[in-house]
């Protein structure tokens, strides 16, 4: 049976995908079939400061969290160690 | 519409928040209490009026009271107008920090904050909204004892302006209206010699209307005025 950490993990990843391909669709940029933790937000998924925004408001929707509150994250694992907080 | 207006319990804001809920929109008032005239306005429209009991004084508790615990974030808004203000006159040799700090607070802070949770929510929604601050004609002419004052106004023009650029691209606008001195309770503590000395210094020699300043606001906040953000209105009765 799977373990429920590993179907809650799953299920955030499907969101941020969700949420990252949403963005990356109204900026025209060709939409992700999967995340690594490692991808840098700005420099792999190439999102500019306001995308983060736009980013940072729908993750709190979604999650409660304000993921930049605390200060900037790189990566999309930190985003992810963010919401785990 | 959805709108959110600050100091909506008397005078200006009043004028407003009757000026919006007789066009049809629906509009969450802000303010510390409910006077005699905002009471009879919540009773007048009771599905679109919804008074929101908040001292913008103390800006910790904006986010909760204002946000979570009433707009929520499944209501789109469409607008703000930033209208609740207090006036610290007094002559700059007898300033004080305490008043000073709490005239900012309210005029300053939380404008700042109440933009800042306005846009999140315009985001949230991808609405291209409407941001206006109401300004004075104080933070351009001068008057004696209106420094501190001023300075608020000032910086709340500043902001305004930066916030239109840094958020132009989502199609989110922001404006100020620069009032001149209106009869409201704000100016009451004026002598009749003040008020005159003031009103000559303006064009129309007349105290600016409360019904310009609010058809004024409409208007920045229709479509109308979608090519207009980063402005200052000036509706002040031509100040000279």
């Amino acid at each position: 049976m799977t373990p429920a950490i590993y179907l809650t993990r799953l299920s955030m990843s499907d969101k941020l995908l969700r949420l990252f391909n949403g963005i990356r669709s109204d900026a025209g940029a060709a939409e992700l079939d999967s995340i690594d933790d490692d991808a840098k937000l700005r420099d792999d998924l190439g999102f500019d400061s306001l995308e983060l925004a736009v980013l940072a408001v729908k993750i709190e929707a979604e999650f409660g969290v304000d993921v930049f509150e605390q200060g900037i994250v790189l990566t999309v694992g930190e985003l992810r160690g963010r919401i785990n907080e | 519409m959805n709108l959110l207006l600050t100091g909506g319990s008397r005078g200006l804001g009043l004028q407003i928040a009757e000026h919006q809920l007789s066009l049809g929109h629906q509009v969450y008032v802000v303010s510390r209490n409910v006077t005699k005239e905002l009471d009879s306005l919540l009773r007048k429209f009771p599905e679109r009026a919804c008074f929101i009991d908040c001292d913008l004084a103390d800006t910790g508790q904006i986010k909760k009271r204002v946000f979570d615990d009433q707009i929520g974030k499944e209501t789109p808004l469409h607008g703000l107008i930033s209208n609740a203000a207090t006036a610290y006159d007094d002559l700059l040799t007898n300033l004080q920090p305490e008043p000073l700090h709490s005239m900012f607070q309210t005029n300053v802070y939380a404008p700042m904050f109440l933009t800042k949770y306005v846009v999140r929510n315009m985001l949230l929604h991808e609405v291209a909204g409407s941001i206006v601050h109401i300004s004075s004609i104080s933070a351009h002419t001068g008057y004696k004892g209106l420094a501190m004052y001023a300075a608020t106004k000032g910086a709340i023009e500043s902001f305004s302006k930066n916030t239109a650029r840094e958020w132009g691209s989502k199609g989110i606008r922001s404006n100020c209206v620069v009032a001149g001195f209106m009869e409201t309770e704000m100016s009451s503590s004026l002598s009749n010699e003040q008020r005159d000395r003031i009103h000559k210094r303006t064009a129309l020699k007349r105290p600016t209307s409360l019904v310009s300043v609010a058809s004024t606001v409409e208007y920045l906040l229709s479509d109308g005025s979608q090519s207009v953000t980063g402005q200052n209105l000036f509706v002040d009765s031509g100040t000279i």
